[in-house]
């Protein structure tokens, strides 16, 4: 920091000793200045007569970004409401820009985990990012840039910068407002983890400092992991970009006024309610189409922002996305925003597939085919984050499968819905793919490393990050289906959206509405699937079928008259237990069904019937996707080649393929 | 196109089908040596497959996820292990090319049916010269590739700073065309070498070389023409024969889908033999020897000298 403004800061401190500026409260009588600053409740931005969440910050922001520089210069004024019910002369801002720097957390981990886009290998002077502030004042008490200190309470790495905190000299009474006014400067890094530029494109994510949450006594503000997103309250947001007239701009919220400046930039503004960020994207490429969503609250505007090469793939992004706007209204509850912003960012940039309050980006190539569902997929998931961490804002830090996996279960039933169960990702050239399976796969190939419940920075490795926050909270709540049912799921997540959205729910919170509605004690099945790391397996063993007269010498099976006695038995692999439907298949076409409540090792059936086993299967309904292995499930009496034939005739024409091909270039 | 080169791809084309059978018999080797390189993967499959009613999915339609699920079990283990034996075995029939070809590049010269004896003994006799030759195409055709690709490399990744996207992949379908005519060419003179080889029964493989690259440079686009012509034909062998195995072959129709497939195989083989065969017709056309020498025909003599002739005295006497 500045020497100066170190000095100012000192003089100021010494003329505001008294016993306030040692943290005590101060008194009702004794409201700070900002107390006037309310937090407005503008309903600009939403199809709501009034407020929806309880306000607790209000940002204006004014920025100017430079093209050339990719910088940022920006002031912002942050109004907090104390509704903490205590009073606080702490307050800790996320600069989560600082991540993008070589010896922060962020890329500490990056390096040592993997991430999804960038891999590290070396490090260049575009990865470089920083959020730096140059003025800090507390309205009613001055400038405190010199007492701005970085914390890092999750490792202790002292080169870590995205928290910095401020003790104020006195504290901030229950009920009453604080008012920042934050001068600070971004420089944006070549896209990495959904913010920067990409050649003449610029996401801007996670651009200005962001204060904390007050959350369970205490204050919520983690450093920037490599695995983590974000948490934030909610709010009014009135932000005015300035930049050059030839950028197209989208950003969260509505759009509320647009200058043209003589100096060739256009300053625009935006306002944002009941929203806990605030992105916005800008290139001079940008093809806009315009689209309306008639709401359950009101019409929605989309604005769908793709790139010139991708043109002819608006028409595919503007229908999946109002089908799951459609399907949430439907399903989960009223979207209550104005505007939805649908973003196809640069090609290969790490922008893609992103969630923003209003604000989505998608994914996809111009040379996508219709069979090849990512666009739709992308779009679905993103859209689905408007509800779980838009509204229903979960701590992405701390449960991240709340919001992440939540999410990859709605985006499962909504593109089962619209796209088809099996082939809701692929189908192409006789090759088909649902998502449901892939959510699945994503979880089996690292089932036992980390329960759901972990902080997201403390997972195993970035692959058991992805594989179970996603794929293990799909296949956890698909098989809870199998419990409950589809309906009564279905009735949980829109009680627990209506109940929970505009506010900071837990898992616990998350975990008793799905008890309430259901009417069931699930307590024995959360405690192995979202706090636990059993693995579920359950294998069709073996059977048997002896003709009951196996001693006669003269003995002669005949089909149907020749009675057989079978044994089938059921062998539970793995160490979560689960209650199993069985269906038993005779070779005179009888199927019966078997339940097991799975808490044995094993189970054996018997049959007495004038035909023999034809086939077991274990879940024969397809319902349990937490079951690591599909294929010993089912065990038939007669083997049948032919699918290890195909594949291997496969193998073998490719290996034949390689072979030629190999002889073809080199002799 | 002109005459010339048509007359070259159909005169290509009628010698490999008067040879036809050594494309038989190279495809049933590719068969023989695939099969044997499938057996780790066949049983793998086997034994999670046969018996479970999951694998149904995979035999009626191709479910992308239970193929995954098949090899991420522990069962199966990493698929490293098969595509290491597939590769091991790719390596034999590529040597098992290097070894028989020099008996077919010696039918391909000649009008005659070679005799079994004859193919094996040109096949011997020519192996360590073929091996030299594939030594130094290996060592040019790397170099040139690695410098090739390299550019390629180098170009896409500046085009990728242009706000056009389609610009990166139109540079390097443009690139990989050129790399691929540059590499024919590359094909072109080491196989008009390895005729040489054969057809001279040339020991110092640079001389044939030498004659390759000249022949090449001389007859460069005539020859390239040929080359990519039936390259090109190739291609379409795979598309369509992609196209009939998605059309016309039911998902469980594993007889159909290994005719189908072998049948691409074996006209896929049939067009590399196919610029085999242009490049023999080629040779044999610019050489315009009557009596080559080679190493299956009678050894050379010369002409016994010529006695002098007597005088004739006299009108209407013959001079010899």
């Amino acid at each position: 920091m500045e020497l100066g403004r170190w000095l100012i800061a000192v003089v100021f401190a010494l003329f505001s000793i008294s016993p306030v500026a040692f943290g005590q409260p101060a008194k009702a009588s004794e409201k700070s200045p900002a107390s006037a600053a309310l937090i407005p409740d503008t309903t600009i931005a939403i199809n709501s007569p009034t407020p929806l969440s309880a306000r607790v910050v209000a940002y204006t922001i004014d920025a100017k970004y430079d093209p050339s520089t990719h910088g940022l210069d920006a002031s912002e004024v942050l109004t907090y409401h104390n509704l903490t019910g205590q009073p606080l002369d702490r307050f800790p801002f996320h600069l989560y820009l600082n991540a993008f720097q070589p010896k922060a957390t962020w890329i500490r981990e990056a390096k040592a985990m993997g991430t999804r886009d960038v891999a590290y290998d070396e490090w260049k002077e575009e990865d470089f990012a920083s959020e730096e502030i140059r003025s800090f004042e507390v309205v009613g008490i001055g400038d405190l840039t010199s007492k701005l200190e970085f914390i890092q309470a999750d490792d202790g790495n002292k080169d870590d910068k995205t928290v910095v905190e401020v003790v104020l000299p006195k504290a901030i009474a229950p009920n009453d407002f604080v008012q920042f006014k934050i001068k600070f400067h971004d420089k944006f890094p070549e896209t990495q983890a959904r913010t920067g530029w990409k050649r003449d494109f610029v996401l801007g994510g996670q651009w200005f400092p962001k204060v904390g949450v007050w959350w369970h006594g205490a204050w919520n503000c983690h450093q920037f992991h490599a695995t983590t997103e974000f948490f934030a309250d909610f709010g009014v947001y009135d932000v005015t970009l300035t930049l050059p007239q030839n950028e197209v701009v989208g950003a969260s919220g509505v759009r509320v006024k647009e200058v043209k400046n003589p100096d060739g930039t256009q300053t625009l503004t935006y306002h944002g309610d009941d929203i806990h960020d605030f992105a916005w994207t800008a290139s001079p490429r940008y093809r806009v189409a315009e689209d309306t969503f008639q709401g359950s609250m009101g019409p929605v505007q989309l604005r769908i922002m793709m790139q010139p090469a991708h043109w002819d793939q608006e028409a595919r992004h503007a229908k999946i996305l109002k089908q799951t706007l459609d399907h949430f209204e439907r399903w989960y509850g009223p979207y209550p925003y104005k505007t939805l912003t649908l973003v196809d960012p640069e090609p290969d940039s790490a922008a893609g597939g992103m969630e923003y309050p209003t604000f989505i980006t998608g994914g996809t190539s111009w040379w996508v085919p219709a069979g090849l569902a990512y666009p739709e997929i992308v779009v679905e998931h993103e859209f689905g984050h408007q509800y779980w961490y838009g509204m229903v804002a979960t701590n992405e830090f701390e449960e991240a499968w709340l919001d992440e996996g939540i999410n990859s279960y709605t985006e499962v039933k909504i593109l089962d819905d619209v796209l088809g169960r099996k082939t809701s990702v692929l189908n192409l050239f006789g090759m088909t793919a649902g998502e449901r399976e892939i959510q699945r796969l994503q979880y089996t190939f690292v089932p036992d490393f980390d329960p759901l419940s972990r902080f997201a920075y403390k997972f195993a490795n970035f692959n058991s990050y992805g594989g179970v926050t996603y794929g293990k909270t799909a296949s956890v709540l698909l098989t809870l289906e199998k419990l409950v049912g589809e309906d009564t799921m279905r009735n949980a997540l829109h009680t627990y959206f209506m109940r929970y959205r505009f506010t900071h729910p837990t898992g616990e919170d998350f975990l008793k509405t799905l008890e309430e509605v259901s009417g069931r004690d699930l307590g024995w099945y959360f405690k192995q699937a979202v706090y636990g790391t059993q693995i579920l397996d359950y294998e069709s063993l073996r059977f048997v079928s002896t003709p009951a007269d196996w001693y006669k010498k003269d003995l002669k099976e005949k089909k149907g008259e020749t009675v057989y006695q079978s044994t089938v038995t059921i062998h539970r692999k793995g160490d979560f237990l689960f209650p199993v439907d069985v269906e038993v298949k005779f070779d005179n076409g009888e199927k019966v069904r078997e339940q097991w409540d799975g808490q044995d090792r094993w189970v054996k059936f018997h049959y007495v019937k004038k035909a023999k086993v034809d086939s077991v299967e274990v879940d024969p309904d397809h319902l349990i996707h937490l079951d690591r292995d599909n294929f010993n499930n089912s065990r038939t009496g007669k083997p049948k080649p032919a699918p290890a034939r195909k594949l291997a005739n496969y193998w073998t024409f490719l290996s034949q393929c390689f072979a030629q091909l190999l002889a073809w270039w080199l002799v | 196109m002109n005459d010339d080169d048509k007359n070259l791809i159909s005169a290509g084309f009628g010698i490999v089908n008067r040879h036809k059978r050594y494309i038989f018999w190279f495809c049933v080797l590719n068969l023989a040596l695939a099969w044997l390189r499938s057996i780790a993967f066949r049983q793998m499959a086997s034994s999670t497959l046969d018996r479970s009613l999951l694998a149904d999915r995979l035999l009626h339609g191709f479910d992308v996820p239970a193929l995954l699920e098949l090899m991420g079990r522990p069962e199966a283990g990493p698929m490293l292990e098969p595509t290491k034996v597939a590769a091991h075995f790719a390596f034999v029939f590529f040597f098992a090319t290097l070894l028989f070809l020099p008996g077919v590049m010696e039918a391909y010269t000649n009008e005659g049916r070679l005799s079994r004896d004859e193919f094996f003994r040109v096949c011997g006799r020519n192996l360590w010269r073929f091996i030299r030759v594939f030594i130094l195409f290996a060592i040019l055709g790397g170099a040139v590739a690695g410098a090739l690709f390299s550019a390629e490399h180098a170009l896409v990744k500046l085009a990728g700073k242009s706000t056009n996207e389609l610009l990166p992949f139109s540079t390097d379908v443009a690139i990989l065309i050129l790399i691929f005519l540059i590499m024919t060419l590359l094909r072109v003179w080491f196989d008009l070498s390895q005729v040489d080889v054969v057809f001279r029964d040339q020991p110092a493989v640079r001389k044939s070389l030498r004659a390759g690259f000249r022949y090449t440079r001389r007859h460069l686009f005539s020859l390239l023409a040929s080359y990519v012509v039936i390259a090109i034909v190739a291609a379409l062998i795979l598309l369509v024969g992609v196209w009939i195995w998605h059309e016309a072959v039911p998902p469980q129709g594993v007889a159909a889908a290994f005719v189908v497939g072998q049948s691409m195989l074996i006209l896929w083989l049939w067009t590399r033999f196919w610029q085999r065969g242009v490049a023999a017709a080629f040779y044999l056309r610019e050489m315009a020897i009557v009596s080559p020498p080679s190493a299956l025909s009678p050894p050379f003599v010369p002409p016994a000298p010529v006695p002098e002739p007597p005088e004739i005295a006299g009108e209407g006497g013959n001079q010899v």
